[in-house]
């Protein structure tokens, strides 16, 4: 019954899944691609990617996953394990079309940096909104970091730049980020409050 | 060290965004792993039968078919005798088809049995 076979897995734990679907069984790997797909995805486009694109790279980070869910040992988590592998695809992708270079010099974003909208102060404006304030470079190197887990040192090494310069991307990314997601000041006193 | 905005943009991170197709994605990629899947199958099929009939061919080339049917000959009347003595009245043995054709026949299904047996270990393993 394929029925009750979906509910078993859907009751299983990533790991369990990902034992099963390194002995070959592709419904257990489904079901991880239906419990992460929307973050591998969000990720990518995150990291500046078109929607289209961030689709046909997430499909090929799963089958790469796939390939290799025998190595993952569930030490960290499979959404992490899984959306590291993405990121780096995306990023061999945009060096293929010679695209990755350019990108990791923009420091500026596309459009001119608006001020923070009044949104921002009240802090009603999204991560996805955010990261629009950010360069290229900024936006990668702060997606690799805090959406991808890479380290400082791995993101460097990815995008092939200088530690140094990968640490003042991500200093300045942060700094913009700080401003346009920072909490509302109501907001902020209200949580003091209720936290006595 | 993390501080709290950075841990903060951790947890941002971490939630995934709502994709309304995310079913339709999910399986599109189950649909890629099963098309990989029989391709693979077929190629691991294809292989094994093209090492069994290159064995095969390697075996007639050699000569080797002659020697077994010889070989054989000389074995079936051994056996015979041999089952003579014990069972003078019965001669089970001369009905069995021990012509070229049957040494073919079953070098045919030896390969057939090769692929499968390659394919179903590589599945497995």
């Amino acid at each position: 019954m394929p029925g009750a076979h979906q509910h078993k897995l859907a009751s299983l734990h990533d790991v369990e899944l990902a034992a099963h679907a390194a002995t070959g069984e592709r419904p257990a790997f489904g079901e991880l691609v239906r419990r992460h797909g929307s973050a591998v995805r969000g990720l990518l486009r995150r990291m500046g990617a078109s929607g289209a694109e961030a689709d046909d790279v997430a499909q090929d980070a799963f089958l790469a996953a796939f390939e290799r869910v025998s190595e993952f040992r569930g030490e960290g988590t499979f959404a992490a394990w899984v959306k590291r592998i993405a990121a780096r695809q995306y990023l061999r992708r945009l060096q293929r079309e010679r695209k990755l270079a350019a990108l990791a010099a923009e420091t500026e974003a596309e459009d001119a940096v608006e001020p923070a909208p009044e949104g921002a102060a009240a802090g009603r404006i999204d991560l996805d909104e955010a990261l629009k304030a950010l360069g290229p470079a900024e936006r990668l190197c702060i997606t690799m970091c805090y959406g991808a887990g890479l380290s400082h040192a791995e993101a460097a090494e990815a995008l092939n730049l200088p530690l140094g310069t990968v640490k003042s991307h991500v200093k300045r990314g942060l700094e913009k980020l700080r401003t346009r997601l920072a909490p509302p000041d109501g907001a902020t006193a209200e949580g003091r409050r209720g936290n006595g | 060290m993390a501080d709290d905005f950075e841990r903060r943009l951790e947890r941002l991170f971490s939630e995934a965004p709502y994709f309304s197709d995310a079913e339709v994605f999910a399986t599109r990629v189950e649909r890629r792993l099963d098309r990989g899947w029989t391709v693979r199958r077929l190629l691991i099929g294809s292989a094994g039968l093209a090492g069994g009939l290159i064995g095969a061919s390697q075996l007639i080339m050699s000569n080797f078919l002659h020697r077994v049917g010889v070989a054989s000959e000389d074995g079936v009347q051994v056996v015979s005798a041999g089952w003579k003595q014990v069972a003078p009245g019965a001669n089970l043995l001369a009905s069995l088809p021990l012509s070229a054709e049957g040494v073919w026949v079953a070098v045919a299904l030896a390969v057939v049995a090769t692929g499968f047996a390659v394919s179903r270990m590589i599945e497995e393993f």
